[in-house]
This record gives C-alpha cells, sequence and structure tokens, in this order.
C-alpha cells in the first residue's frame, strides 16, 4: 500500500483507506479513504512499532521539511491544520496600542512550537512572512506599521496575562511600549476580533525595543533593557533571551 | 454586520446551536419519513393567503401572505417604449435597401428581411426589469440581486408554444407591439417583513399572480403604425391571455384555464435521502443542498416544463460544530471514545458521531438532483399541485 | 450623471462603417459568422498557470483557445475588424487573513468573491462598478467554491478572491447586434472559467480543499446550416459567437473524486429541442450529463496545473511523480 503512495499529491486525490492510515495535516477523510486537501509533498509518520496507532499520512505545507518530520509529530497531541495561530501556539507579535488594562498587539509569525528553538521557521502562508528578518529589523520602527496591520491578526494581552507573579502590581506602560516585539502564546482564540496572548512565562515578553532615543535596546534584567548609547534604562517585561 | 452579510450572501446564517442543528438533521433525515418542525408532509406548502389587483396604479398587482406573518406585494408596470434595432438588422436592412436599389441579387435581399423579421419578432429578455426591495438589505447586497436573477431568468427564458390564445414566443414575444415598439415590463417586488425564511417562494408565488392579473391596454391602431390603444381599462387584454370558456371550472386544475401560465420558483431542500419542499428556516439551515427549480405549464405536451435550475449555497455549511462529548473539556472522562463510535454517513460520506452536529461540505450526487427535478416535474407531482393552487385563486 | 458639456460616442461601442460594395454579396453578413470547427463534444483548449502574482497568497490565469474559425479569419481577415479571440481572466486569492472588525465571529473559513469585467472586456464598456450580472457571478461564484473548501480548518479568518475578466465570451462576433442573443450565454462560460481558474488558485494559497471544482458547460444548440432544416444538437463548451441560437444552457461545478456538483445553473427552453423527444422531459439531465463531462475536461487541464505548481513549490524536479 505504502509503495503506491505519490511523492506529490493534488486536492482530492485518494491517498490510502483509513485502515492503514490516519489522516494528518493536508489531508481529510472521505467514504473510509484519505484524501488530499492541499497540493503538495507527502509524508508519512510511520506509528511506533509496540503502538497501536495507524502512520500518520499528511502533506506538508512548507517546501523544506525534508528533515526528520516524524519525531517531532509524535510529540504532538493534535494536528495543526492551518497556519492560522491556535490555542498554545507561540507568535511574534507587534505593540500596536497600550492601555491601561490590555495592550493591543499585531501577530506577525505564528511560530511552529517544535523548531522554536531552531531557526525562525515561517509557516504562515501570508507572503509577507517569507522575509521575516526585514520584519522584525523594520519593526520597532513606529512609522512603518500602520498600513500592513490590517491584514495583520489582532491579540489582545490583558493585564493578567502578563507576567505570572504580582499580577495585581502590574502597571502596562512599564510591561510595554508601542512598536515592542513580543513573543506570547495564544491562550485563546477569542472573540471576533481579537486572541488572546500572554507572556507569564520567563522565555515569553518582549524580545525587540527601542528606546525613546529610537536606539535599539538590550536586555539587563527581566524587567528593565538598557540603550547602548545613552545608557538610560527602560522598563519591560523582558523575555529571557536565550 | 454588513461585511458578513454580502458574505453569507444568498443565505442567512442560522441562529441555532449544533445540538438543535443535530436534532432537526436527524429528525428531518429519518429514511422516507421526515419529521419536519410544524408537522408538515414533505411535499406540503405553507398556507398562504393572497388577492390580486390589489394597487390601482399598476397593470397587475398581487399580495401574499404566509401564515408566519411574512408578506410581499408584487406590482407590475408596463411602458410603451421604442424598439432599437440590432445593428445586425439595421444593416441588413440597408442591404435591403441596395437590393432595393437593383445593385444586387433580390434573393439576399428577401433573406435579409426575413432574418431582420424574426429579429424583432423574438424580444428581447432586457425588456423585463426586476427589482426586489428587502427589508434591512441595500439594493446591491448579493440577496436582492441573486433573487431578481433568478426569478426574471425563467420569465424570459419561457418560449411558449402559440396556438389558440398562446403566446407566441413567450413573455418576450408577447411584448412585441410591432417591429418598432414594444412594452417594456417593470416587476416590483416588496416584501414587507423581514425574512423569516429564505423568501424565493414567497416572492415567486406573488409576482405569478401578479402576472397572471396583470392587463395591457387593447391596441387600436395596427401593423407598423405608431401605436395607440383603447381608452377602455375594462377592454384591457391580460398579459397571460386566458381561455374564456373554462374559466369557472368547478375542479380546479382539471382544465387550464391559462394555455400559458407565467414560470414557479420553487426551493426544494435535500436532507440525507429525503426531498423536502417549501422548507421553512430552520430546515433550510440543515439541508445538504438547496435548489431553485423554476418550473411552467406546457401547452403542447401537457405537462410541467423546466426553465431553470439554480443551487443556492446552504447556511449549514456555516454553522457551527458541535464538539463530541469525548472531545469535550466539560465533560472529559465521562464518556470513553468508543461509547460514541464513528460512523460514515451514508449520504455524506463523511466520518460523524451520531447526534453531533457537523456542518455540511462537499456538493450534492447528481442522482439526488435528477430526484429532485423528478419531483417537481413528473406528472401529478408537487410542481403542478402549486400551478393548480394559483390557479385557484380569483384572479382580477 | 452624464457628461452634457461635451458629446459622447454611444454607450454601446461603435463599428467602423463597412462599405456595400466592398461585400462580394449581401449574403456574406449572415454567411460570414464563425461555423464551429470541433466535434459537438469536443473542448477548446484551456491554458491555466498559478502563482503569477506575487503579492498574492494564491493567483491563476486562465485563457481559453481561441475557436478555430476566428483564429482562420484571423490569419485572412474579410473585414477591417479584428476577430477577438476568447475568454481571459486573471484570479487573485488573499488570505487567510483576519476578518474586518464589524464582522461577527465565525469559526470557519469566509469566503468573499469578487467578479468583475474589466471595462474593456466586451464590446459594451462595463463601468467601474459591480453590476447586477457580475454581483450574480460572484454570487455563483461563491456557491461553487463554498462547498469545496474545509472551512471549519480556518476559524475566524476571511479570503477574498477577486477575479478580473480582461475578455468576456459575449457580442464576439462583430455581425451581431449587442445583446442581441436573447440572454447572456457567454456569463456561462465565464462562471465555468471562474471556477477552473478560482480552484487553481486556492490550491495555489493552500487552502484545505475537498477536490479540485472546475466548471463546465453544455449547451443545446439550434443552428441553421445552409439548406437543412433547423436542429438541435447537444454541445460542449459552446462558444455563443459561434452559434445564432442558443435553446438552453447548463454550467455545473464539479468535483470529479466525490462526483459531485456544488454549483449548477441550468437555464434555458429545451422543450422544443429534439435532444429530448426519445424520452420527454430528460433534456435537462443529458444537459447536466453534458456540462459534467465538460468539467471533467477542464479538471484534467486543472490537475496539471495544480501539480506544476506544487512541484514548483517542493522543488522537486517536473515530471518526479508517481
Amino acid at each position: 500500500m505504502t509503495s503506491s503512495l505519490p511523492s506529490l499529491a493534488i486536492p482530492g486525490q485518494r491517498l490510502g483507506s483509513v485502515t492503514t492510515f490516519t489522516a494528518g495535516p493536508g489531508t481529510h477523510v472521505h467514504h473510509s479513504h484519505v484524501y488530499a486537501s492541499i497540493a503538495g509533498p507527502v509524508f508519512v509518520d510511520p506509528a511506533q512499532p509496540k503502538s497501536q496507532a495507524k502512520s500518520t499520512i499528511s502533506i506538508s505545507r512548507t517546501a523544506r521539511v525534508k528533515t526528520t518530520p516524524s519525531a517531532t509529530a509524535a510529540s504532538k497531541s493534535k494536528p495543526k491544520y492551518n497556519t492560522l495561530p491556535g490555542v498554545d501556539s507561540v507568535v511574534l507579535a507587534r505593540v500596536t496600542r497600550v492601555q491601561k488594562r490590555q495592550a493591543t498587539v499585531s501577530i506577525l509569525v505564528v511560530l511552529d512550537e517544535s523548531a522554536s528553538s531552531k531557526a525562525l521557521n515561517p509557516l504562515q502562508s501570508a507572503s509577507d512572512n517569507d522575509n521575516i528578518e526585514s520584519i522584525l529589523s523594520s519593526a520597532a520602527n513606529p512609522e512603518n506599521h500602520s498600513s500592513s496591520d490590517e491584514l495583520r491578526f489582532q491579540a489582545l494581552i490583558r493585564k493578567e496575562d502578563v507576567r505570572a507573579v504580582e499580577k495585581d502590581r502590574v502597571v502596562m506602560d512599564e510591561m510595554f511600549r508601542v512598536g515592542d516585539i513580543v513573543r506570547g502564546t495564544v491562550i485563546s482564540l477569542g472573540d471576533q476580533s481579537f486572541y488572546y496572548l500572554t507572556t507569564a512565562r520567563n522565555d515569553l515578553g518582549v524580545v525587540m525595543a527601542r528606546s525613546e532615543a529610537g536606539n535599539m535596546m538590550f536586555p539587563v534584567s527581566w524587567k528593565e533593557m538598557r540603550d547602548p548609547v545613552t545608557g538610560a534604562a527602560e522598563q519591560r517585561k523582558v523575555a529571557r533571551p536565550f | 454586520m454588513a461585511a458578513q452579510r454580502q458574505a453569507s450572501s444568498a443565505s442567512q446564517t442560522p441562529h441555532l446551536s449544533p445540538a438543535e442543528l443535530s436534532y432537526l438533521y436527524t429528525s428531518l433525515s429519518l429514511p422516507g419519513t421526515p419529521i419536519r418542525p410544524d408537522g408538515r408532509s414533505p411535499t406540503q406548502f405553507r398556507p398562504l393567503a393572497a388577492e390580486t389587483d390589489i394597487l390601482p396604479g399598476t397593470n397587475g398587482s398581487a399580495r401574499v401572505g404566509f401564515a408566519d406573518g411574512t408578506q410581499a406585494i408584487v406590482g407590475v408596470k408596463a411602458e410603451v417604449e421604442r424598439t432599437a434595432l440590432g445593428i445586425q438588422a439595421l444593416s441588413t436592412a440597408e442591404q435591403q435597401d441596395y437590393a432595393a436599389a437593383g445593385n444586387d441579387d433580390r434573393g439576399g435581399g428577401n433573406n435579409g428581411g426575413s432574418k431582420q423579421g424574426s429579429v424583432s419578432g423574438s424580444g428581447q429578455g432586457s425588456w423585463v426589469q426586476m427589482a426586489i426591495e428587502i427589508p434591512g438589505f441595500r439594493d446591491d447586497d448579493a440577496l436582492p440581486v441573486f433573487l431578481a436573477e433568478m426569478m426574471r431568468e425563467p420569465l424570459v427564458e419561457s418560449v411558449s408554444g402559440g396556438g389558440e390564445g398562446g403566446m407566441v414566443g413567450g413573455l418576450k414575444g408577447r411584448l412585441v407591439i410591432n417591429r418598432r415598439w414594444h412594452w417594456r415590463l417593470y416587476i416590483d417586488v416588496l416584501l414587507l417583513s423581514q425574512p423569516l425564511s429564505y423568501p424565493l417562494p414567497l416572492l415567486s408565488l406573488t409576482t405569478h399572480l401578479a402576472l397572471l392579473a396583470t392587463k395591457l391596454p387593447k391596441l387600436k391602431s395596427k401593423g407598423e403604425e405608431d401605436p395607440f390603444f383603447d381608452d377602455d381599462w375594462n377592454a384591457a387584454e391580460y398579459l397571460y391571455p386566458r381561455v374564456k370558456s373554462t374559466k369557472h371550472s368547478s375542479i380546479p386544475g382539471s382544465i387550464s384555464v391559462h394555455k400559458v401560465r407565467p414560470p414557479v420558483t420553487l426551493l426544494v431542500v435535500s436532507v440525507a435521502e429525503n426531498i423536502i419542499f417549501d422548507p421553512s428556516r430552520e430546515e433550510i439551515a440543515v439541508a445538504d443542498a438547496v435548489l431553485a427549480i423554476s418550473v411552467t405549464y406546457d401547452t403542447d405536451f401537457d405537462r410541467l416544463k423546466l426553465l431553470s435550475i439554480r443551487t443556492i449555497d446552504p447556511p449549514s455549511r456555516l454553522t457551527q460544530p458541535g464538539v463530541p462529548n469525548s472531545e469535550n473539556v466539560a465533560t472529559l472522562g465521562s464518556t470513553t471514545a468508543a461509547e460514541e463510535s464513528v460512523i460514515v454517513n451514508p449520504s455524506t460520506g463523511e466520518e460523524e458521531v451520531p447526534g453531533v452536529w457537523r456542518p455540511r461540505r462537499g456538493g450534492v450526487k447528481r442522482a439526488t438532483i435528477a430526484k429532485m427535478i423528478k419531483m417537481v416535474l413528473e406528472k401529478g407531482g408537487v410542481g403542478e399541485e402549486v400551478l393548480d393552487g394559483l390557479e385557484g385563486v380569483e384572479v382580477g | 450623471m452624464t457628461d452634457r458639456r461635451r458629446i459622447n460616442g454611444p454607450p454601446g461601442g461603435t463599428r467602423p462603417p463597412i462599405f456595400a460594395s466592398s461585400l462580394e454579396s449581401t449574403s456574406d453578413i449572415v454567411a460570414e459568422r464563425p461555423q464551429r470547427q470541433r466535434q459537438p463534444n469536443e473542448l477548446r483548449k484551456i491554458f491555466l498557470k498559478t502563482g503569477l502574482i506575487p503579492s498574492a497568497s494564491g493567483s491563476s490565469y486562465l485563457e481559453f483557445e481561441p475557436s478555430t474559425s476566428l483564429s482562420a479569419a484571423r490569419s485572412k481577415p474579410k473585414s477591417v475588424i479584428p476577430p477577438s479571440s476568447s475568454l481571459k481572466l486573471a484570479c487573485t486569492v488573499h488570505g487567510p487573513k483576519p476578518l474586518p472588525r464589524s464582522a461577527t465571529f465565525s469559526p470557519n473559513l469566509v469566503l468573499t468573491t469578487h467578479v468583475k469585467y474589466a471595462p474593456f472586456a466586451g464590446r459594451r464598456r462595463k463601468g467601474h462598478v459591480r453590476d447586477a450580472s457580475e454581483r450574480d457571478l460572484g454570487v455563483h461564484l461563491e456557491t461553487a467554491l463554498r462547498g469545496a473548501i474545509v472551512a471549519e480548518r480556518w476559524p475566524k479568518s476571511g479570503l477574498d478572491i477577486t477575479i478580473t475578466i480582461l475578455e468576456a465570451e459575449d457580442d464576439r462576433w462583430w455581425g451581431d447586434a449587442p445583446d442581441s442573443h436573447d440572454a447572456a450565454w457567454g456569463m456561462m462560460n465565464v462562471l465555468a472559467g471562474c471556477i477552473t481558474a478560482a480552484s487553481a488558485a486556492i490550491s495555489d494559497a493552500r487552502i484545505d480543499c475537498l477536490d479540485l471544482v472546475a466548471g463546465g458547460v453544455a449547451a443545446v444548440v439550434a443552428d441553421e446550416t445552409a439548406g437543412r432544416e433547423t436542429t438541435s444538437q447537444l454541445m460542449l463548451d459552446t462558444d455563443p459567437a459561434d452559434h445564432r441560437s442558443i435553446l438552453s444552457a447548463c454550467v455545473v461545478a464539479y468535483m470529479p473524486a466525490r462526483d459531485e456538483i456544488t454549483e449548477l445553473w441550468l437555464k434555458g427552453d429545451n422543450s422544443k429541442s429534439s435532444v429530448g423527444t426519445d424520452n420527454r422531459g430528460l433534456g435537462h439531465e443529458a444537459l447536466i450529463d453534458g456540462a459534467v463531462d465538460a468539467a471533467r475536461g477542464a479538471h484534467s487541464v486543472l490537475a496539471e496545473a495544480v501539480r506544476e505548481s506544487a512541484q514548483r513549490f517542493a522543488g522537486l524536479p517536473s515530471g518526479d511523480f508517481t
């Protein structure tokens, strides 16, 4: 059965029976057969020999995932069907507005949770994410973010979700400033307009920020960043850099 | 809200919970005997009240009210208009002149002349204009535009046979006065209430009645003269001519009063193996497929004929899915996965847990479409029943 | 809103004068109508390519092969009016992207379709505001596509599908008066092209679909061939310029892998035609089956185009698939 699998599938192509395979991302089940739902290379994730599970068949959304996809897939509990932010996905977002009770951010990149420690993997299919480096380096500049925010998913970081301790003493102005790049995880898909993010973990928080003088700052502690030129310190909820 | 309405276009998103949707679907999909929320049989229509000739300022009008309180008014107005001759007709006319001047052989000229006659005799679909007004929708929203096109299409497509009391060339042919003049028909449809269900059946029935009641003044001029008409409204002729002798037949529908009748558009839905007519909003919400089928009565072979079919986007595709107990966080552990065995729905081929709603996806099988059309068209079928019922409405 | 200060040209476009002396005989004008050179079940060739618009997440371009009669007329023109080619359209897909702020929560992908004729697409200029027929086409297209996409995999997001028709199908033969066909039969060909192109573009954007959905047209035409009685015949992929009278036509959006129709649009009165006379009232079934056959043909082109785009995307050398 496996031998008949094509290396490349197009939507609507029959890949195999559900008795031999489990439908993974990029596929769907119809009349007890697994069919492809997107065009792309086909991957089979072989089941663990001892477990009862069937091999999972999936179609990759990204071109260069030839490297061992099985190791990461096995640890995932739920298959991820799309490139949208889902619950628990780690995202990079830019702060667009800071209010007393919440900060509004717009999501720039959804990071692959398995690959978050490695190189940033562009998952979002929107073409403007192909050059993450350029997005991030231009990001902290407050002038040029007004145009494309309409096309990005908006999210909120509520005051309670900023950090895990001393939640009631949080002052939003001392946590985020407009233009900062924040790493956070999605806790809820939220309402019609906003996702909800949290930064209440050591590795989450501001990763890039500019000072009032406009220079890129470096982190000095979990709540302080410093301008290398003027030497001025500013308060932020800083993410652990490594 | 505006964007959402635009997006969901032809269908309104229902406000029913997944559990309600699943309940409705299950009862409507019972093999052979669907249980409808209002207890109707699958082919039964909702009761309605109708009257005609209610607007004195129109050539014909009708009002229909459904029992649920939705009402529609249709007014038909006619205007005399100069026929813009087509370029080909003009050029053939030019040729005719050249031919008449002895430049060329006469055969070509005659050929052109006859062609021209056939062009102007057929009438044009653009002579019938339809506008639909639905409260809460703008004129250029997708729903009114789609409905208007859907109802205009069969009207102008119908090319019924001639014969005594018939209409040569259908409605379009009827609108031709002579080669240079024609009637232009404005059909204005007003839905008086918020659309509680998909308003197509209501609007179509009202339009049908209004067209039956439409009269055009009697033409006094002859041939290619500029038209002038009889002042006496009592002498006016029906747009859809009728045969007088059988007008008051005791058994409605046994003999057709009209040789040609305006088309009627029926809304048909399929739920699993069942075909259901005149669905209410709740029934459309769970339908696998929604079809609008326009039929009319054909004098030539004494049966219904099909004029147009359109699929309508079923709102069930936009619904919220239900969560099986095995995946629900609130009831986690109360049921094991084995308890909710996944079965394959025979009509959709999707794997689903019984009693858990899944939004419909995919299309409709050809066999289902054929079955729907057959139920409308067959002798003694639903289409005939509807047309006969409408014939029973006292017109004029 | 008309411009009163200038003398404007007629809204219906102009045609150059044809002098009678230039015509060999007056019957020419009728005889010159292009004749269908294809077999009744032969389709026009389709050019389809994806990924041509880099700023969109998915895009495609579709073009129909010009009828042979038209290309013949081009090689030895009989009149000064150039014969036009045939349907050309471009489709872009933007998204998935956030829904507008005013929209309500949707657990599914919300599809928005815009079909727009370019002002120069037909003989009659189209305005920049979409008219009723364009909106109507948009609804048809939306119905066709919504059945094919797996919408629940993309919650809270929207997909915009924009189609620009660069060249339409109606009124293409210069000898026809504008709107001389009693219905806009070319709209059906346009819709079929829109469906095929949009399916390719959606696949290019990597939105989950149940199947590639292809559009196909079939029609019952009554052709008056010289010296013969008018006969009606079922033909696939009809070009309205080739036929004087089309009785009824049908367009479907069809998913071959599931044998399902997501959109069916049939109109016309073929009760008089001889196609269904042996089995009365079944004319529509022949028509629907014909349209499905045409869609199958379009699907083979669509599948190749999508496969090609997937290969390009995956970086595989072409032809490396089993």
